[in-house]
């Protein structure tokens, strides 16, 4: 499949010192659903932002549809469709009038204007509230809207930035439904991204894990839990002395601290090597305060590569998220 | 692919939609014609003795009442203050989200801008058909003593746009870059009064404090007041007035050029997230 985006060492650096984005190189492919991983402050809107042309990069430049985003902003604005982190509809217009007004921005005719504006708000079961002012949208029905709003031209590629932030977990299984559709039947390439685990491993089919703006790894899902060799066993010790003796247990692949009296220690199968495990343990005298067992999953993966659990931070999450629902509401 | 007909179609949508905006931007102005149109009654200094009749008749240019004479300045100031927030109106996009849309959309920055603009013009002829109407009802109102000719109505109007040009193109490249509401609307009440009080669009010179009548002299709205004032008092441009009424277009009609070129490079260079 042809490459269709194209990074090269792209950077954005706010005000001197922000280091948003760093020396990011990344192919895409055609037909993909690429998905962009990462907690809060990563540098995944900066990244969509950069390739929308929304921005302007500090350095390095990329190639969107064959276009390079700083050169010829303006082509690459003609291919790529673009759904923002935060909404952009008109709340005093109707669906159907922010469709047809960007619509317009194409110069689409309007008879094909109205043909895929059909289309695409039967993909999404908009059709009813097309006529209604979008102020009196539901939160999940603006983001249904936002997301066709970036289609009505039929873009080559479409960048959804956070696409289910701010939604309840209904309409989170529901949106991941409409995009799989979308991508199904209107064949384009999707950009994704998300802080949520789930939600890249239901909708992309390459990944990568970004934090402090930088890509730390690249693969499928399936890929990147495989990277992890194994399940991983995490031990937190009464003192630092039990810990050092247990990263020396023969049966792991891995073992490494991971915080105070903390260790993760990677294994093949966790069903067999536990009964060794605690033998050893025993038989070194060691004192386990907690223990817990994971498999492979992209949690795991993420706390593997950023050293951190993804969904602590959702906890500074939520003061963003309910800004973000009061904006829809009103 | 400019979009700035999908653009002005949006504004103009939202405006005419919305009772409460469209009942303000036409109350106010009325309430204006009717409370300062009837602050001073001219009639007293006309029959005060033939001295100040006469002092009176030349002070007001001949209008004969207040209603006459300051017609003119209110067309101006509903103008001024239509193209104002129209201008500043650029950071509402910025705050409800639809910028990100735009900034992503292969239109020109400028259209962003230029919808406000256009769409200004438009609503600020409907004010002045609207508020020329008013005039003539109510009581003690309009009087056309000599008329209106098609030069009157010329005159009238492109001045308006004129004005309506070059305020919305000002507050629109201060509010291209700032984000803030509180220093934009700020700005707009902090000139909004000088604007128009340091201005012949209420009162003739000739009753001013001198250095006010001075300073007022510069102001683009006095130019604007005085050249619909004299074509509504005389109902069309009289020979005296030739000089005087090509001198203030003229000028209004170079500094809309300026600003509008201003706006265009400002905005197709500065809009951004
Ligand atoms: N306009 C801006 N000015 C200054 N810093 C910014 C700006 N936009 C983003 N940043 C910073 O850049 C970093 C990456 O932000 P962002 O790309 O929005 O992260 P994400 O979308 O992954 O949550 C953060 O530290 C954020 O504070
Ligand atoms: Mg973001």
């Amino acid at each position: 499949m042809p490459v269709i985006i194209k990074t090269e060492n792209l950077s954005k650096i706010y005000g001197g010192k922000i280091k948003a984005l760093e020396d990011l190189n990344i192919e895409i492919e055609e037909g993909e659903v690429y998905g962009l991983l990462g907690p809060n402050g990563a540098g995944k809107s900066t990244t969509i932002n950069l390739l929308t042309t929304r921005i302007t990069p500090t350095s390095g430049t990329a190639l969107v549809g064959g276009f390079d985003i700083k050169k010829h902003s303006m082509d690459v604005r003609k291919v790529i469709g673009v759904v923002p982190q935060d909404l952009t509809t008109d709340e005093d217009l109707t669906g159907y009038e922010n469709l047809m007004m960007v619509a317009r921005f194409y110069d689409v005719p309007k008879n094909l204007a109205n043909e895929r504006i059909a289309t695409l708000l039967r993909l999404v079961d908009l059709e009813e509230a097309a006529s209604r002012y979008v102020k009196q949208y539901s939160g999940g029905m603006r983001k249904r809207l936002e997301l066709i709003v970036g289609l009505v031209h039929d873009p080559k590629i479409l960048f959804l930035d956070e696409p289910t932030l701010g939604l309840d977990v209904q309409t989170r299984t529901q949106m991941w439904e409409y995009v799989r559709d979308i991508q199904k039947k209107l064949n384009v390439t999707i950009i994704l991204t998300s802080h949520y685990l789930e939600e890249v491993d239901a909708l992309a089919n390459r990944i990568s894990i970004i934090d402090h703006g930088k890509i730390l790894i690249t693969g499928t899902p399936e890929g990147l839990k495989e990277s992890l060799k194994g399940d991983i066993v995490q031990l937190t010790f009464k003192n630092q002395e039990d810990a050092e003796t247990m990263k020396k247990f023969p049966e792991a692949t891995e073992a490494r601290d991971f915080g105070p009296n903390i260790v993760r220690v990677t294994v093949r199968n966790s069903d067999e090597v536990l009964p060794v495990l605690i033998k050893y343990v025993s038989e070194n005298n060691l004192t386990i305060m907690r223990m817990t067992v994971q498999k492979p999953s992209l949690d795991e993966v993420f706390l593997q590569y950023t050293g951190r659990d993804i969904r602590q931070e959702d906890a500074g999450d939520v003061r963003k998220m309910m800004m973000n629902m009061r904006r829809m509401r009103r | 692919m400019s979009g700035l007909a999908p653009l002005t179609a949006r504004e103009l949508k939202k405006w005419y939609r919305n009772p409460v905006f469209l009942l303000t931007g036409l109350i106010q102005p009325f309430f204006w014609l009717a409370l300062f149109g009837s602050a001073i009654d001219i009639s007293k200094f006309l029959g005060g003795g033939a001295a100040t009749s006469a002092a009176a008749g030349v002070i007001f240019q001949g209008a004969s009442n207040y209603i006459t004479f300051i017609l003119g300045g209110i067309l101006v100031i509903t103008s001024l203050f239509t193209a104002m927030f129209s201008g500043v109106n650029i950071i509402f996009d910025r705050r409800l989200g639809p910028m990100g849309r735009f900034l992503t959309s292969p239109i020109r920055r400028s259209s962003i801008v230029f919808s406000k603009i256009l769409s200004a013009m438009v609503r600020i002829l409907v004010q002045v058909v609207i508020l020329i109407a008013a005039a003539f009802v109510i009581p003690n109102g309009l009087v056309l003593e000599h008329g209106f000719s098609l030069l009157a109505g010329f005159v009238l109007v492109v001045t308006v746009i004129l004005v309506a040009l070059i305020f919305s193109s000002i507050f629109s490249v201060i509010a291209v870059r700032l984000k803030d509401m509180n220093t934009i609307f700020g700005i707009v009440n902090l000139v909004n009064l000088p604007l128009l009080f340091m201005s012949y669009a209420m009162f003739p010179p000739d009753i001013m404090a001198s250095w006010l009548a001075d300073a007022a002299k510069y102001n683009p709205v006095s130019w604007a007041a005085e050249s619909i004032r004299t074509v509504v008092i005389n109902g069309t441009v009289i020979s005296s007035q030739v000089a005087n009424v090509e001198w203030w277009m003229g000028s209004l009609a170079i500094l809309a050029a300026g600003l509008v070129l201003l706006t265009y490079f400002v905005a197709e260079k500065e809009i951004r997230d």
